[in-house]
C-alpha cells in the first residue's frame, strides 16, 4: 500500500491513534515489531492477544457494577490498560452509535450488560448486532419499546433504529415507522433478561420496504440490515470515527460496498479502512479532532501514568463525554462540537492536572525529568525537539518550535537565561513544556 | 548515553536572547472589544432557551375547553380546574406558577401552534430546522449565527453572544462569528503548576505567543486557534463581571437555574452582548409524562421567574426578551405508556417587559389533523422575523431569506 515516504513506525503510531487510544512508549515497541499489516491483523483479533493481566488487574479493583461511577472506571481503566486497543475503542464506536444513557435507564448493571455485548460482537457481523441490541434490556427501556404494545404502539425504537442505527434521516417514510412499531411490540424487558410478551405482539399483517407478511421485530432488522442506505449509512460513521472528521465521498463507497460484498462483516469493513490508500495519507492525518476519551487516555499512555484514580471519567465529562451517558440517542456528534471554548480550556486544565501532579512511583514510571536523563538530552532545544516528536510528531509550526526552546531556556520569571539555575527551575520548566505542548492546537487532533 | 541531572544542570540549557517579564494575565483582553460596560437602556438582549427532546405544546398551554383534548388524552390529559387559566379557553400547566404571574402582568406573549410546512418528526432534523430557519434545505448556520454575521461584520467581539448550553446549538453558527460557550464558570480557568507560581505568566506569555502565529494546514486548524484564544480571553473577562455581581434572588436548583443566573450576572455585570443561549433537555416524554413533564416546565418557569425579578430590581427588565421554543410538539392522541410520541406544531413563550403580553393566533383543531398531528398555524419564521425587525432592529429578510410577516407580541 503507498504510504507516502514516512516510516511504518509514522504509521502505525497513526493507527493506534485511531484504532486504539494512542501508544505507551512500550506498546508502541510491541507493534513495530509486528510491521503495520501485522499490527492490523492482530488489532483485528483481540481474541488471539491474552489480556489475562487486565483482568487480574480488574478483578483486584472489585468493581461494583452496580454504581455508574465504578462503571465508568472499569471502563476507562480498560481504555488504558487493555492489550486489545481495538476492541475498547470498537465498543466505544457501538456506544456512541446505539447511543443509551444512564440518565434514563437508571440501571448500572443494565448498561454495563450492553457493554458487555458491545465489546462481545463489536468486530462481528452487524445483522447479528443490531438483533441483539434490539433485544438488550437497557435499550429496550431507553427507547421505550417496554411500553410498545399491540394496539397502542410506541413508536420510538421503530423511529430511531431507522433514524440512527441503520439507514439514516430521509430513507425510510413515517408509515414504515408505524408498520416496524408493531413488528417490535411486545419486545420487552422486565428484569434484565429479553421477554417476548406474546399478549402484547401485534400478529398482524405489516409492510414494509415492499415486502408485506405477519412480520416481527427480526424481520424488520433483517430486512434493514439488508438495505444499501444500511451500507452507506454505516460506512460513513465508521470512516468518521476512524478516518476523517470529514471524511473522503469515495471511500465510504468503497467501505459500504465491503459491508454488502462480506455478508455485513464489520470486521472486514475495519480492515479495508485501515488498509486503504486514503487512512495512510495526508487526508487522513492529523485530520480528526481527538475525542475526550482519546485525548485523556492517550495523554495517560504517553505520559506512561499507568493508574486511574477517579477524576478520570470526570474529567472526561467535563469535556463532553461522559461515558454511558451520551447526549441523546444520536450519541456523540463529534468533530468540531468538541471543540467549544469551554471544553477546550477543560483540555487545557486537564492537561495542567497530568503535568503538574505529583504521582507517586507507582503510578507514574518516570517523570518528565527522569526522561530527559533518561533519554541523555542536554540542553533546551533537545528538549522541545524531544517532547515534540513523542506527543505530536513534531507537526507543528517551526516559530512554536522556537517559542518554546525560549520558555524552557528562561528561569521562573521569564528571563532568559544560559544555565537552568537549578534542579527545581528545571523541573517546573519540563512541567510547564508538557503543559504546553498538551494545549497545542495539533495536540488536539488525531 | 545518560547524564546525571546535576550535569545537566552544570552543563546549562541553551542561552536565548528574547527577554520577557511577568505579565498581566492575558493582557490581549484589552485589546479586546466588549470591555466598556454596556449601559442599561442603551441596547437590546435576546435570551433564546431551547427545551430539548420535543416539549408536549398541549400540556403546556392545555385546551382545556376542548372535549376532543380529554377524548384524545384519557389517561393524561390536565383537568380544567387544575390549569393556571390565561383565558376562557387555555390554561398554562399547574408547575407554571412563575410564569402565569407574568403572564397576569401582561409580560407573557404566547403564540399558538407553531410549526413549519411539512414537519419532521425527527428531533435533530427538526431541531435543526429551528435552528437554522430553513426548513427546506440542510443549511449550515443558524438564524442569530447570521444575525450576527450581518451585525457584527468588521466588530472583532470575543463575546458576539454567550452560549451557556453544554453545547453550542446550531442556532449560534455564523460563518463569521465564533460564539464561545460557557456551562461552568467555576471550572473556566487556565490552570498552571500551584507550586511554581511565577512560572505562571512566563508560561501564558508562551502560551499566546505560540496561539498567535500557530499556521498549520490541518484540518479544524483555525476553528482550534481561536477556541484556545476566545477560552483565555473570556474567562478573564467573565471572571471579573461575575465577581461584580451576585445575586441574591433564589434560583431553582440545578444547571437550568444556574445557566440563567450567570446570564443574569453578565447583564448585570454589564457585558455588552446581545444574544444568550440556554437549554432545558429532557422533554422526549414516551412514557409517564405527567410528573416529568411537570418537573421539567417548574425548572423552566421557576428559573424565568427569577431571571425576570433579577433583572427587574437591577433596572434591566426592559432590555431582556426571552424566547422560549422547542424542536415539536407531541402527537394529540396519547400512547400505550402514558406519554406521548414525536408530533408537530406547538405554542412558543416569549417574555420581558417589553413584550405585548397575551395570545397570538388561533389554537389548531384537534379533530382536523395531518395523520394524528396537529396542523400548524403560524409558521416559525414569523416570530423570528418580529424579534429581528421589532426587537434586535435587523433586517429579517437578510437573515432568513425572505420576508415573513411580524406578529404583534412586540410594538
Amino acid at each position: 500500500m503507498p504510504k507516502s515516504s514516512n516510516s511504518d513506525s509514522f504509521w502505525i503510531r497513526h493507527l493506534l491513534r485511531r484504532a486504539g487510544f494512542g501508544a505507551s512508549p512500550d506498546e508502541l515497541q510491541h507493534y513495530i515489531k509486528l510491521g503495520y499489516e501485522g499490527s492490523v491483523e492482530e488489532l483485528l483479533h483481540p481474541q488471539s492477544v491474552n489480556d489475562d493481566e487486565l483482568n487480574r488487574k480488574l478483578k483486584m479493583q472489585a468493581f461494583d457494577f452496580t454504581n455508574i461511577d465504578d462503571l465508568q472506571r472499569w471502563w476507562t481503566y480498560r481504555m488504558l490498560s487493555s492489550k486489545r486497543p481495538l476492541e475498547e475503542k470498537m465498543t466505544l464506536f457501538w456506544h456512541g452509535h446505539f447511543a443509551t444513557s444512564d440518565r434514563k435507564v437508571k440501571n448500572p448493571y443494565a448498561m454495563y450488560v450492553q457493554n458487555m455485548l458491545f465489546r462481545k460482537l463489536c468486530l462481528g457481523n452487524f445483522h447479528e448486532m443490531l438483533l441483539a441490541v434490539s433485544k438488550d434490556p437497557a435499550m429496550i427501556v431507553w427507547l421505550d419499546n417496554q411500553q410498545n404494545r399491540k394496539g397502542k404502539p410506541n413508536e420510538n425504537y421503530a423511529r430511531e433504529i431507522m433514524e440512527l442505527f441503520t439507514l439514516g434521516i430521509g430513507n425510510y417514510t413515517e408509515k414504515d415507522i408505524k408498520e416496524a412499531a408493531r413488528a417490535f411490540t411486545g419486545w420487552q424487558a422486565p428484569a434484565t433478561g429479553f421477554f417476548f410478551n406474546k399478549g402484547q405482539h401485534d400478529y398482524g399483517e405489516k409492510t414494509f420496504f415492499g415486502e408485506t407478511g405477519k412480520f416481527n421485530g427480526d424481520d424488520i432488522v433483517r430486512i434493514l440490515v439488508e438495505q444499501k442506505a444500511t451500507s452507506q449509512f454505516l460506512a460513513r460513521k465508521l470512516c468518521k470515527f476512524f478516518v476523517a472528521d470529514e471524511p473522503d465521498e469515495a471511500l465510504v463507497q468503497r467501505i459500504g460496498q465491503v459491508y454488502m460484498d462480506s455478508n455485513y462483516s464489520v470486521k472486514s469493513m475495519l480492515r479495508a479502512i485501515f488498509t486503504d490508500e486514503v487512512f495512510l495519507s495526508n487526508k487522513a492525518y492529523h485530520a480528526k479532532i481527538k475525542s475526550p476519551a482519546e485525548y485523556v487516555i492517550g495523554t495517560l499512555k504517553l505520559l506512561q501514568i499507568n493508574e486511574l484514580d477517579a477524576g478520570i471519567p470526570k474529567a472526561m465529562e467535563k469535556m463532553g463525554q461522559s461515558l454511558f451517558m451520551p447526549p441523546n440517542v444520536k450519541g456523540w456528534d463529534g468533530g468540531a462540537a468538541w471543540i467549544a471554548t469551554d471544553k477546550m480550556m477543560q483540555r487545557f486544565n486537564f492537561a495542567s492536572k497530568m503535568s503538574t501532579e505529583r504521582f507517586s512511583e507507582v503510578l507514574r514510571q518516570s517523570t518528565p525529568l527522569q526522561i530527559v536523563e533518561k533519554q541523555g538530552l542536554n540542553n533546551s532545544k533537545q528538549i522541545v525537539e524531544y517532547f515534540l516528536a513523542l506527543m505530536l510528531d513534531s507537526d507543528v509550526p517551526a516559530s512554536t518550535q522556537k517559542r518554546l526552546v525560549a520558555y524552557v531556556a528562561s528561569d521562573i520569571n521569564g528571563n532568559p537565561v544560559d544555565r537552568i539555575p537549578d534542579e527545581k527551575t528545571l523541573d517546573a520548566k519540563l512541567r510547564g513544556l508538557t503543559h504546553l505542548i498538551m494545549t497545542l492546537p495539533t495536540y488536539q487532533l488525531s | 548515553m545518560t547524564i546525571s541531572r546535576r550535569d545537566l544542570i552544570k552543563n546549562g540549557l541553551g542561552a536565548l536572547a528574547l527577554s520577557f517579564g511577568a505579565n498581566e494575565f492575558f493582557s490581549l483582553a484589552a485589546q479586546a472589544s466588549n470591555l466598556a460596560p454596556r449601559k442599561p437602556g442603551s441596547s437590546k438582549i435576546l435570551v433564546v432557551i431551547q427545551l430539548s427532546g420535543g416539549n408536549d405544546g398541549l400540556n403546556t398551554v392545555i385546551p382545556y375547553s376542548l372535549g376532543s383534548y380529554y377524548q384524545a388524552r384519557p389517561t393524561i390529559g390536565i383537568k380544567a380546574e387544575k390549569g393556571l387559566r390565561l383565558n376562557s379557553e387555555l390554561a398554562l400547566n399547574p408547575a407554571m406558577t412563575g410564569v402565569h404571574e407574568l403572564y397576569k402582568l401582561g409580560k407573557v406573549a404566547v403564540i399558538q401552534g407553531v410549526g413549519y410546512p411539512n414537519p419532521n418528526r425527527s428531533h435533530f432534523r427538526s431541531i435543526e430546522i429551528w435552528q437554522t430557519g430553513d426548513a427546506e434545505k440542510i443549511a449550515e448556520t443558524g438564524w442569530l449565527g447570521r444575525y450576527l454575521d450581518v451585525c457584527c461584520t468588521g466588530k472583532e467581539d470575543l463575546f458576539p453572544a454567550v452560549n451557556v448550553d453544554p453545547m453550542l446549538p446550531k442556532t449560534l453558527f455564523g460563518s463569521k462569528v465564533n460564539v464561545p460557550s460557557v456551562s461552568n464558570i467555576e471550572d473556566f480557568r487556565f490552570l498552571t503548576d500551584p507550586q511554581y507560581k511565577p512560572d505562571r505568566d512566563v508560561q501564558i506569555k508562551a502560551f499566546n505567543d505560540i496561539y498567535d502565529s500557530y499556521h498549520l494546514k490541518r484540518p479544524h486548524m483555525e476553528l482550534l486557534r481561536k477556541a484556545g484564544i476566545d477560552a483565555n480571553l473570556a474567562s478573564d473577562k467573565l471572571h471579573q463581571l461575575v465577581k461584580k455581581y451576585s445575586s441574591d434572588v433564589p434560583y431553582p436548583q440545578g444547571s437550568f437555574g444556574n445557566s440563567l443566573k450567570f446570564i443574569s450576572q453578565m447583564i448585570t455585570g454589564g457585558l455588552s452582548c446581545p444574544i444568550y443561549g440556554a437549554s432545558l433537555d429532557g422533554f422526549d416524554t414516551h412514557t409517564n409524562q405527567l410528573r416529568a413533564q411537570e418537573g421539567l416546565l417548574k425548572q423552566l418557569s421557576d428559573g424565568l421567574s427569577a431571571f425576570h425579578s433579577d433583572l427587574k430590581k437591577n433596572g434591566l427588565d426592559d432590555d431582556v426578551v426571552v424566547m422560549v421554543f422547542s424542536e415539536f410538539g407531541r402527537r394529540v392522541a396519547e400512547n400505550g405508556g402514558r406519554g406521548t410520541d414525536h408530533g408537530t406544531a406547538a405554542p412558543v413563550l416569549v417574555l420581558g417587559s417589553s413584550v405585548r403580553g397575551g395570545v397570538y393566533g388561533s389554537h389548531p383543531s384537534l379533530t382536523d389533523l395531518d395523520n394524528g398531528d396537529l396542523k400548524y398555524k403560524i409558521d416559525f419564521r414569523n416570530v423570528y422575523a418580529t424579534i429581528l425587525n421589532r426587537w434586535m432592529g435587523a433586517d429579517s429578510k437578510a437573515v432568513l431569506g425572505q420576508r415573513f410577516d411580524e406578529l404583534g407580541f412586540i410594538a
